[in-house]
């Protein structure tokens, strides 16, 4: 009998091989997410939600539990880590089977049992469950076991032989959904289930197969030309045109069924032209066909956010009263529930309102927000963003030493663009290379501001600015950011830390100017910025950092010196020495911040 | 019938014998290794000792799991005048070895005497406080089954906040978990860690980070009010605030700010040898049972 530890590490092991299968087929599983809304994220969603759970597991390996026990904690875990429709309905299907072999029996009977009962609460815990999609495949799965379960015992064997049925369901899945014959796609959901029943496979030391496909927006370019081509100039065909466009394109190679099928139409009809001379026949159906297909990729999405959120109360007790209390906010709603825990999803114009309703009933431990319409826009771009990451605090510096710093303190990215400001165009770069859902973006001078309000716009990330204007609130942004939150929260405590640090700006005057005080300060002289208003100015640089202290220090303890660019010159000042020595009771740190503006940045914490 | 209830504990609880309110009591002594010599707490080696050696001698000290012949003679020169040994163990995530070796002793007396291994999921302070809790149930109730379930009420409520000036000593242990991510940054920073009660993964967890030991204890004042309005409680049932005295300004500020939280039993425990290995100098901790 294998170990404890032994076990959940063998049992770990297959599920990451699945997941790592699951991973690799993540893009290919984007590219055919047209349903509900064509926003290219089940394949992240599916990997997301295991991923989640892999991450949450740690615990129960170490504890002496059952492989059946296992996999019940982890279908736990995936429930509470799910992410969108797909992986919602995914962990729906895991959990009924891990109610069944939660008793660690891994007869064919009670596997069977568990694939009934894994259709059925996934079935059911979906709103308005549809046909074509991953629901059809989990059916299918059970059905098919069931059937070959009568001749063969090894439920390895079974499985194996289930798949080449669910390749032929998948395939059919465009004509049970009219809007995946449209876009010329199998379902997403039902590839990425049947790619995990592959992982499995491949587990149990059985066979995988390969999939590939173009991204959605090579397809629609094809499209797009060969309606150029039927409509435009070249639609007088000749013999030497029509050779020319054919031989590029193996259509064997095209996986997607809509284009694959309209060019076989293409080639009959260039083989009728080429025979009757008859240039209109079929055309005019074949463009509408064309240009079907491309609003199959275009629809109107009518609610912009795809909402999560988990709820912990112990007010609510059934999934028809949250039903009851946003339901009619939206649609897509799903409600999976696991202890006095709720995961909602919903498609809504209102995630703000459907979190302040939900939330008088209980804690609201996690939400999530994704633009539906950004991503849809990503995923019909030219250059469409494979997203890597769920969120990321991106933070845009000038000074070296601040990037360092920031970077070190827990900033997820940091962009130094040095003593020229960035232009919209590079900021949105910088954005779309993150590869991340969701960023929240801060910059350390208020005249990026718009600049990057215009590049969030044209981002194909959800951006979320904070909207800071200096590098010592960027500090304390980050030092507040906790891993552990969400996006929503992250953002909360981002805006509620940004001025936790007092401090002020040391430099040399350009040009003669005045304190507030209206006293006079020349040309070259040092002088102190404070919330926006000089306050103080001297010659010596020293003096002038001395008696700022002496003017801004409270009840602090510990006074950090931020060394810029212009500073370099002054090496000799020896200052922390000689500020330890005016004020003794005082601690003093010193580091480069590599600004360009200010001598010096002085923080009072 | 009551029962008579032998309690054992190890020397990392941050509580001395005295502090304990039961007479019943065997307290182990983990093994601490200094420079490859090892060591048991005594008048003479003390946490303070210890952090004194780490800052003028720059010595590497580590900790070992407690000796199995040692509890086997503690159970033996026992097992025959009580009828129920309590073991309250450190967190089994921070030593498996030592919740290994409790396990295998109460197999080993499985037909003597019963034994009930109680895995605290804290360290230091917060092993005290779920020692405290214990013998508050055992005061009221002697059912075993009543003791497992309500000691892991107590297991559950507790949560301890850690202030480490330096992770080094802790990273060096092998006991720095998901707070690696607080550690080597350009910007001097003092974290904060936690040790979970009602976290099912038993790690160190990074709580947050702050410049000013000020600043750390307001942010702790936070963390626990949150946690109170989360559970929900009014009234804490038990704090133990420990320090290693040579961050006296940082401890008395600390002190200060958690006497305004409503507290049945404020308790300032006691800074143990072995947890020093950890923690390292100018660290304190504050664990409270709600």
């Amino acid at each position: 009998m294998i170990q404890t530890e032994n076990r959940t590490a063998v049992i770990r092991e297959k599920i990451e091989n699945i997941y790592k299968y699951l991973h690799r087929h993540k893009e290919y599983i984007n590219r055919l997410n047209v349903f509900p809304v064509p926003d290219g994220d089940t394949g992240l969603n599916m990997t997301l939600t295991i991923q989640g759970a892999l991450a949450n597991m740690q615990n129960y390996e170490k504890e002496s539990i059952s492989t059946g026990e296992y996999l019940k904690n982890f279908a736990e875990q995936m429930l509470l880590n799910s992410r969108g429709c797909s992986g919602v309905i995914l962990s729906l299907y895991c959990q009924g089977i891990a109610q069944v072999i939660e008793n660690n029996d891994f007869s064919n009977d009670n596997l069977l049992k568990a694939f009934e009962n894994g259709y059925k609460n996934a079935y059911e815990g979906t709103e308005d469950p549809k046909e074509g999609t991953m629901l059809t495949l989990m059916r299918e799965f059970k059905d098919k076991y069931g059937e070959i379960m009568k001749e063969e015992d090894d439920p390895s064997v079974i499985i194996k032989k289930c798949i080449p049925h669910l390749k032929e369901v998948l395939k059919k899945t465009p004509d049970m959904l009219l809007v995946l014959k449209q876009a010329g796609v199998v379902d997403s959901g039902g590839a990425g289930f049947l790619i995990i029943l592959q992982g499995i496979n491949r587990e149990l030391k059985l066979n995988g197969i390969a999939v590939g496909s173009l991204p959605v927006s090579i397809i629609l370019n094809i499209n797009r030309a060969t309606k150029k081509y039927l409509n435009g100039k070249f639609a007088n065909f000749t013999k030497n045109s029509i050779e020319a466009l054919l031989p590029n394109i193996d259509i064997a190679q095209v996986h997607n069924l809509r284009l694959h099928n309209i060019f076989e139409d293409v080639k009959h009809f260039i083989n009728n032209l080429q025979r009757n001379g008859n240039n209109f026949l079929n055309k005019k159906a074949i463009i509408n066909d064309l240009e079907d297909m491309k609003n199959s990729w275009n629809p109107e999405i009518k609610l912009k956010y795809c909402t999560e959120f988990i709820l912990e109360t112990n007010k609510i007790s059934s999934k028809e009263q949250i039903k009851e209390i946003i339901g009619g906010y939206g649609d897509s709603l799903i409600i999976l529930n696991s202890g006095d825990k709720y995961k909602v999803h919903i498609h809504t114009d209102k995630p703000e309102s459907v979190f302040k309703d939900v939330s008088k009933y209980g804690e609201l431990i996690f939400t999530k927000v994704d633009d539906m319409k950004k991503q849809h826009k990503n995923l019909i771009s030219n250059d469409t963003i494979d997203y890597e990451r769920e969120k990321s605090v991106f933070c845009l510096v000038s000074g070296k030493g601040f990037a360092d710093i920031l970077k070190n303190l827990g900033a997820d990215d940091v962009f130094c663009y040095g003593k020229n400001k960035p232009s919209v165009e590079r900021i949105v770069k910088e954005l779309n290379r993150l590869k991340t859902k969701n960023i929240i973006v801060a910059a350390d001078d208020k005249d990026i501001l718009m600049a990057l309000k215009y590049a969030a716009s044209l981002s194909k990330s959800n951006v979320h600015i904070v909207e800071s204007n200096n590098v010592i609130s960027l500090i304390s942004m980050v030092m507040n950011i906790s891993k552990e939150l969400d996006i929503t929260t992250t953002l909360e405590s981002v805006m509620n830390s940004l001025n936790d640090i007092r401090f002020c700006g040391i430099a040399r005057a350009v040009r003669d100017t005045t304190t507030e005080n209206g006293k006079k300060v020349n040309k070259k002289d040092f002088f102190t910025i404070y919330n926006g208003k000089i306050i103080l100015s001297d010659k010596n640089l020293a003096t002038l950092i001395i008696n700022t202290i002496k003017k801004l220090v409270k009840d602090e303890s510990l006074i950090s010196i931020y060394k810029g660019i212009p500073a370099k010159k002054d090496q000799n000042l020896n200052l922390i020495p000689k500020l330890k020595k005016s004020f003794p009771d005082y601690e003093f740190e010193e580091y480069y911040g590599g600004q360009y503006q200010y001598n010096y940045y002085i923080t009072f914490e | 019938m009551d029962k008579k209830i032998l309690i054992i504990t190890g020397d990392n609880l941050g509580l001395s014998k005295e502090q304990i309110d039961y007479p019943d009591v065997e307290i182990l002594k983990y093994p601490v290794v200094v420079d490859g010599k090892e060591y048991r707490e005594s008048n003479e080696y003390t946490a303070q000792w210890l952090n004194e050696k780490f800052l003028k001698e720059k010595v590497v000290a580590k900790t070992a799991s407690i000796i199995k012949g040692e509890l086997v003679e503690i159970v033996e020169k026992n097992k025959d005048k009580y009828d129920l040994i309590i073991h309250v163990v450190m967190s089994s995530v921070m030593s498996a070895a030592t919740f290994a070796i409790a396990n295998s002793v109460k197999e080993m007396y499985k037909n003597t005497i019963p034994i009930i291994n109680i895995d605290s999921r804290q360290v230091m302070a917060g092993v005290g406080n779920v020692l405290l809790g214990v013998i508050d149930i055992i005061k009221k109730n002697n059912n075993m089954d009543d003791i497992v379930k309500l000691s892991q009420e107590v297991v559950q409520n507790t949560f301890s906040y850690f202030v480490m000036a330096d992770l080094n000593y802790l990273y060096r242990g092998g006991r720095i978990g998901k707070a690696k991510a607080l550690m080597g940054s350009v910007l001097h920073i003092i974290p904060i860690l936690g040790l979970m009660g009602d976290d099912k993964e038993g790690q160190f967890v990074p709580l947050g980070k702050k410049r000013t030991f000020k600043q750390v204890n307001s942010q702790i004042i936070k963390l626990i009010k949150a946690k109170m309005a989360e559970k929900p409680a009014t009234l804490i049932k038990r704090l133990n605030i420990v320090g290693f005295g040579d961050n006296k300004d940082a401890f008395s500020d600390l002190e200060e700010k958690l006497k305004t939280i409503p507290c049945n039993d404020f308790i300032i425990g006691k800074a143990d040898f072995a947890a020093a290995v950890h923690c390292g100098p100018k660290s304190y901790t504050v664990s409270m049972t709600i």
